[in-house]
């Protein structure tokens, strides 16, 4: 069991406090964690040690960094300019005059229990507080990327239908171009439907192979977004996954635009008699 | 002439340029939306800021204003050193809580503001009157609404809750004096206001503290110059202006900024693929034309004026069908991030500005320029005794 309490503290670099005293109670300073926002914005490095207080202009605790942390991987903290730091619960509760009082407590469960039965028993039992499942609070604290995601959707719909509107003016173009080789079959006696799947299977290569470039390029992009962004928001979140579903899903679209770009573009042309096509 | 040929030539082959306008004025409205959410967030911001006039917020020490419970002592000493300054107009303590009323059986929570109401910058008074006696409130239609309470109604207020002993600090009869609308609260956010010490005096806390200050300059002062006065007068403050607040909220939400950023480039280049693609083709199919126009006399560049009138139409044709289609999306886009919880509701990502459209349109047009360049140069060098050779052939 953790228990967890939360406090706006001031932190100062040991080169502004100049050697503050330590207080009475703290003769021996103590170690804290600090995450590595916090460290690179103020100059800090393992073994500085910096004064700590609930108040801006009070004396607080002389400490000294004991270790720099990563982040973990928590949506709702990432646009948070927040600067973390963690340290002993018995001295937060003093520094900012909690008592002996905890924001939260965070319970490990064997695998075997019970979970909804627990939460019942402890919340039936509890005086001034209530057990929480952990994944209901992951969803109420992941309201704002719930609504990045459905931003993100309906870009994606607008990207859809532009890209579509592309591959098929694309493909007719493609096919217009190639009137009087069409013209010249028909005139050699090939069918239609003949004409009609080659030219579809012309598009379907076409649109796979551009399907595939754009794969590869995704892939790139989806690099560089984790990259920036990771380093940016100082998180080992990822930002872009490319997943197979993903994958499939872009080459079935763009194989199914691509063959329907294809039939309408090859019907227009087979159905217009060939020495028209050839501008006779 | 020039026109009335790049006309023909498009009027000519009327799916393929309908298509290519579709195309274009998909990408035009992409691009009008990232140019409005690149810009518009911002200016949102700045004029929900200035909207009552005040240019500086101090809040706790390396806080944003109401970011965390944090508060300000000592009002009557800060109020007292700014008052020093002589480009400081106005000053507007602000004190948050949350407070809990009960209706019923039920027991309705939300935010209230401890305020001045000779001097406040919070909320804008739609009917009644204002807080200007001790047991008075003021509420939002949200908060009135889950109370089913009107403007004359009294309701029992509470505030400084223990969910140890489960009791609160201080519980008053106050009476609904007012609706009013909060410019930073969020929609589905349950606001109120009463006086500070109203709300002081409930909240069990230490007395003469704020969340906030907001601070109104001297008509002709320098904000940011009163802002680095403040902050070596107050070291247990943050001061903020309009811009080191633009400047913040930039940094939290760049990642908008950088999206628009990408997007609005994609979707240029996929409108200008899109033209060159249509005019090389058109060039192509038309190269015994143009030789034909060319032996007769006529100059390369008329030529090459014809073909990038073409281009230019195309992307000038898919501009417009594209603003207007960037409109619609970008209601949509907004409605879809005022869901952000704890937005203020007056904040709008995609923000309609004039310039924005200007931009977006001017970008297409030289686009479109760009994209009919290649395939007019490649017209305009087109051996001429050879394609007509060619075109005489086939």
């Amino acid at each position: 069991m953790f228990a967890f309490l939360l406090a706006s503290l001031l932190v100062q670099g040991s080169s502004s406090v100049g050697g503050a005293p330590a207080t009475a109670v703290e003769r021996q300073p103590r170690t804290i964690a600090i995450d590595e926002t916090l460290a690179a914005r103020a100059h800090l490095k393992v073994g500085d040690r910096v004064s700590i207080s609930a108040l801006p202009g009070t004396i607080g605790d002389t400490v000294i960094v004991g270790a720099i942390v990563r982040r973990g991987a928590d949506p709702s903290e990432v646009a948070r300019g927040d600067l973390r730091v963690r340290m002993h619960l018995d001295q937060i509760q003093r520094i900012a005059g909690y008592g002996d009082r905890v924001d939260r407590f965070a319970i490990a469960t064997t695998p075997a229990a019970d979970i909804p039965r627990l939460i019942d028993r402890i919340n039936r039992v509890a005086f001034g507080f209530n057990a929480y499942r952990s994944r209901d609070i992951a969803v109420e604290t992941s309201r704002t990327f719930q609504v990045v995601s459905r931003f993100h959707r309906a870009i994606g719909i607008i990207t859809i239908v532009a890209s579509s509107v592309f591959l098929l003016c694309i493909m007719v173009l493609k096919v217009e171009e190639r009137r009087r080789d069409i013209a010249a079959l028909r005139l050699m006696g090939i069918s239609r439907a003949t004409v009609v799947r080659s030219i579809v299977m012309e598009a379907a290569v076409v649109a796979v192979l551009g399907s595939a470039l754009g794969v590869a390029l995704g892939w790139a992009a989806s690099l560089f977004v984790n990259w920036h962004y990771q380093a940016l928001y100082r998180t080992p979140l990822e930002f872009s996954m490319v997943t197979p579903a993903t994958v499939v899903f872009a080459v079935s679209l763009s194989l199914v635009l691509g063959i329907a770009a294809g039939v309408v573009a090859s019907l227009r042309l087979v159905r217009t008699p060939p020495l028209v096509l050839f501008g006779r | 002439m020039r026109a009335a040929l790049a006309q023909a030539s498009l009027i000519r082959h009327r799916a393929r340029t309908v298509l290519a306008v579709l195309g274009v004025a998909v990408a035009a409205a992409m691009l009008l939306d990232m140019v409005m959410l690149a810009t518009g967030m911002r200016e949102s911001f700045r004029e929900l800021l200035l909207s009552r006039g005040f240019e500086i917020r101090l809040a706790p020490k390396g806080t944003l204003p109401f970011d965390t419970d944090a508060t300000i002592p000592g009002v009557g000493a800060i109020t007292a050193t700014l008052r020093a300054n002589p480009d400081i107009r106005e000053i507007s303590p602000v004190l948050g809580a949350s407070i809990h009323i009960l209706a019923g059986n039920r027991d309705v929570s939300g935010s209230a503001l401890g305020i001045d109401p000779s001097v406040q910058g919070d909320y804008e008074l739609l009917s009644g009157r204002d807080v200007t006696t001790p047991d008075a409130i003021v509420a939002n239609d949200h908060l009135l609404s889950q109370l089913g309470a009107r403007v004359g109604d009294t309701l029992s207020v509470a505030a400084g809750y223990d969910p140890q002993t489960r009791t609160y600090s201080g519980q008053r009869k106050l009476v609904v004096t007012g609706r009013a609308r909060f410019i930073y609260g969020a929609a589905d956010q349950s606001s109120s206001a009463m006086r500070r010490e109203t709300l002081e005096a409930m909240g069990g806390q230490a007395r003469d503290r704020a969340s906030l200050f907001m601070v109104r300059v001297r008509k002709g002062a320098n904000a940011e110059q009163v802002r680095d006065w403040i902050d070596k007068q107050l070291p247990n403050v943050t001061a903020i202006s309009i811009a080191t607040a633009i400047a913040q909220v930039d940094e939290r939400l760049s990642y908008f900024r950088q999206l628009a950023l990408i997007l609005g480039a994609v979707s240029l280049f996929v409108g200008f693929l899109l033209v060159t693609t249509l005019v090389t083709v058109s060039v192509n199919e038309r190269a015994g034309e143009i030789a034909v126009m060319r032996a007769i006399g006529v100059s390369r560049s008329h030529v090459v004026e014809q073909i990038v009138l073409e281009g230019v139409a195309i992307s000038f044709g898919g501009a417009v069908l594209g603003l207007a289609l960037g409109l619609v999306t970008a209601r949509y886009l907004n409605t879809i991030l005022s869901a952000f919880p704890g937005l203020p509701m007056a904040i709008d990502f995609f923000l309609f500005q004039p310039k924005a459209a200007w931009s977006a349109l001017g970008l297409l047009i030289a686009s479109g320029i760009g994209a009919g360049i290649y395939p007019a140069w490649r017209a305009a060098s087109l051996p001429i005794a050879e394609s007509l050779r060619r075109e005489a052939i086939a």
